[in-house]
């Protein structure tokens, strides 16, 4: 993101406190967002969002593993992200692993729960096939291909997309295995069973200019923020997950206010979420 | 084997990196283009500016007469780079508004490139390198042309006086404000349609937003640029008829 003129800056702000952003949209009214799924024919389910000019992908591809010996009944999901040097020149290089790793580590909070695996928005124990044995390892992978702002927002709402487009591979376990031994197992190439993401949080982002906090921030906003806090939602109206990013400190009053700003953000951008897996969904298996 | 361009009368083999690669859609400049720039760097006899080109521009201090300008005039290619030149009353800094960036393609070498929207109160500039600014109109006065260390320090006067009081005065009123992003919209929707850009255009686009009352920031949505997509049809017809 190149330097902006002084002018511009205070014509952000400005806009931001009267209301008006420079595309036009109230604060808090986000960008049209666009799903596409099955994108990436080798995953198991991948999905590509676009909110403006923000584009990124996110695939799931499921491996079949063990389960760690101190949650036997549990799978394993792993969520990695990649900012690709096309979307912006200080990705090029070793610019883009800095903000790749903050990305995935607030996904992680934002999608995971805790480190027992509790809360989380992916139903770990429907990942386990033999308890103790055989599990299924998720592998998230997200990809920003054009960066332009609120790329969290964007990577949640396609990794909610892509579980959703997700299918799992019946697996059918060979009786006769018993003790220490690995049971034997064929997997189906014909059966999937599909992911139940109702509990899979949206990811809301309020980024703070000035005195106000904006949803849907482009770059040349997120440049001017002086913090921002990253909510995750799920259907029911629940926090899942809060992260916050920049230097300001924030008065409690405000995190208050904003989770529920996020909450009510939050519905609509589910349901509009939801409208469009389906259409894209639709529109897969039409073609 | 990079691809081939025609500088002058000089004919130079570009390195094919990544960032060529991409080049085809770039802005080549020619002598006497009207452009809008973006200042990336400062030295002390000249500045760097950034013109949405392979390579940046310089604008050197004694090829000026205003002490801060993003737009310029191309006024030629030297051994080491592209400069440019801002005599004229009529370059400068630019104010308050917005910078937006389409393919230079879009926008077509005229003998106006700067437009005084008098009913919005607004300036546009086209730039011939597809940066084009939007902003709220600044009048023109001699007492704009300091030399370059009364400018520095202005400038930083200017920087001090941002508290948050003196910040709410100075807003953009919301009517202007208003406008700039409508015109701003018109723009990119020109823009992702790959309609050339005028002046003419962009107020129709503007006149036909505000006359069907869309709001702003649905301009960029599918319909509108069905809208405007169908305008642009009637219009290419009406001219291959005469």
């Amino acid at each position: 993101m190149v330097g902006l003129s002084i002018g511009e800056k205070h014509f952000i702000q400005g806009g931001i406190a009267q209301d008006i952003r420079s595309d036009g949209r109230k604060r808090l009214t986000p960008r049209p967002i666009n799903v596409k799924t099955g994108v990436i024919s080798q995953a198991n389910g991948s999905a590509r969002v676009r909110m403006g000019a923000t584009d990124v992908i996110a695939s799931v591809k499921a491996e079949l593993g063990r389960p760690t010996a101190l949650q036997p009944d549990k799978g394993k999901v792993f969520i990695n992200v990649d900012c690709s040097p096309t979307a912006a020149p200080m990705f090029e290089g070793r610019g883009g692993e800095e903000l790749s790793a903050e990305l995935s580590v607030a996904l992680r909070h934002c999608l995971l729960g805790g480190k027992s695996g509790s809360g989380a928005g992916i139903e770990l124990s429907s990942l386990v096939v033999v308890e103790g044995k055989i599990c299924w390892d998720l592998y998230i992978d997200g990809l920003v291909v054009s960066s332009d702002g609120n790329l969290l927002d964007a990577l949640g709402a396609a990794i909610k997309a892509a579980l959703s487009n997700t299918g799992i591979p019946r697996v059918n376990v060979a009786a006769g295995a018993s003790g220490d031994e690995q049971p034997e197992v064929d997997v189906s190439d014909e059966e999937f069973l599909q992911f139940d993401t109702s509990k899979v949080p949206v990811i809301v982002t309020l980024t703070k200019v000035g005195k106000h906090y904006i949803v849907d921030a482009t770059s040349e906003e997120e440049s001017q923020m002086s913090s921002a806090v990253s909510i995750s939602v799920n259907r029911q109206g629940h926090i899942c997950g809060l992260t916050k990013r920049g230097g300001a400190g924030l008065d409690p009053s405000i995190i208050l206010d904003m989770v529920s700003v996020a909450k009510t953000v939050s519905e609509q951008l589910i349901n509009t979420l939801d409208s469009q897996i389906a259409a894209a969904e639709a529109g897969e298996d039409e073609s | 084997m990079g691809p081939l361009r025609s500088m002058g009368k000089l004919l130079r083999r570009f390195a094919a990196s990544s960032r060529e690669s991409i080049s085809w859609f770039m802005y080549k400049p020619e002598v006497g283009d009207i452009i809008v720039g973006r200042v990336i760097e400062v030295a002390p006899k000249r500045w760097r500016v950034e013109i949405n080109y392979s390579h940046d521009a310089v604008l050197m201090l004694s090829s000026m007469n205003l002490p801060d300008g993003i737009q310029a005039e191309v006024r030629g290619f030297q051994h080491d780079g592209l400069h440019l030149q801002a005599r004229s009353q009529k370059y400068g800094k630019l104010g308050r508004g917005q910078l937006l960036t389409v393919p230079s393609y879009l926008v077509k070498r005229r003998k106006q490139h700067f437009h005084h929207l008098e009913n919005y109160g607004i300036d546009l500039i086209l730039g011939c390198n597809g940066f084009i600014w939007v902003g709220k109109r600044v009048e023109v006065t001699d007492d704009m042309v300091v030399d370059p260390k009364s400018g520095q320090d202005g400038f930083k006067a200017d920087k001090n006086s941002f508290s948050p009081e003196d910040q709410e005065k100075n807003y953009t009123p919301q009517q202007t404000r208003e406008s700039v992003c409508r015109t701003a919209n018109a723009i990119r929707v020109l823009s992702t349609l790959g309609f050339n850009i005028t002046v003419e255009v962009i107020m129709e686009t503007v006149d036909l937003s505000s006359s069907i009352n869309v709001a702003i920031h649905e301009m960029l949505g599918a319909e509108f640029c069905v809208l405007v997509a169908e305008k642009e049809a009637v219009r290419r017809s009406m001219t291959k008829k005469k």
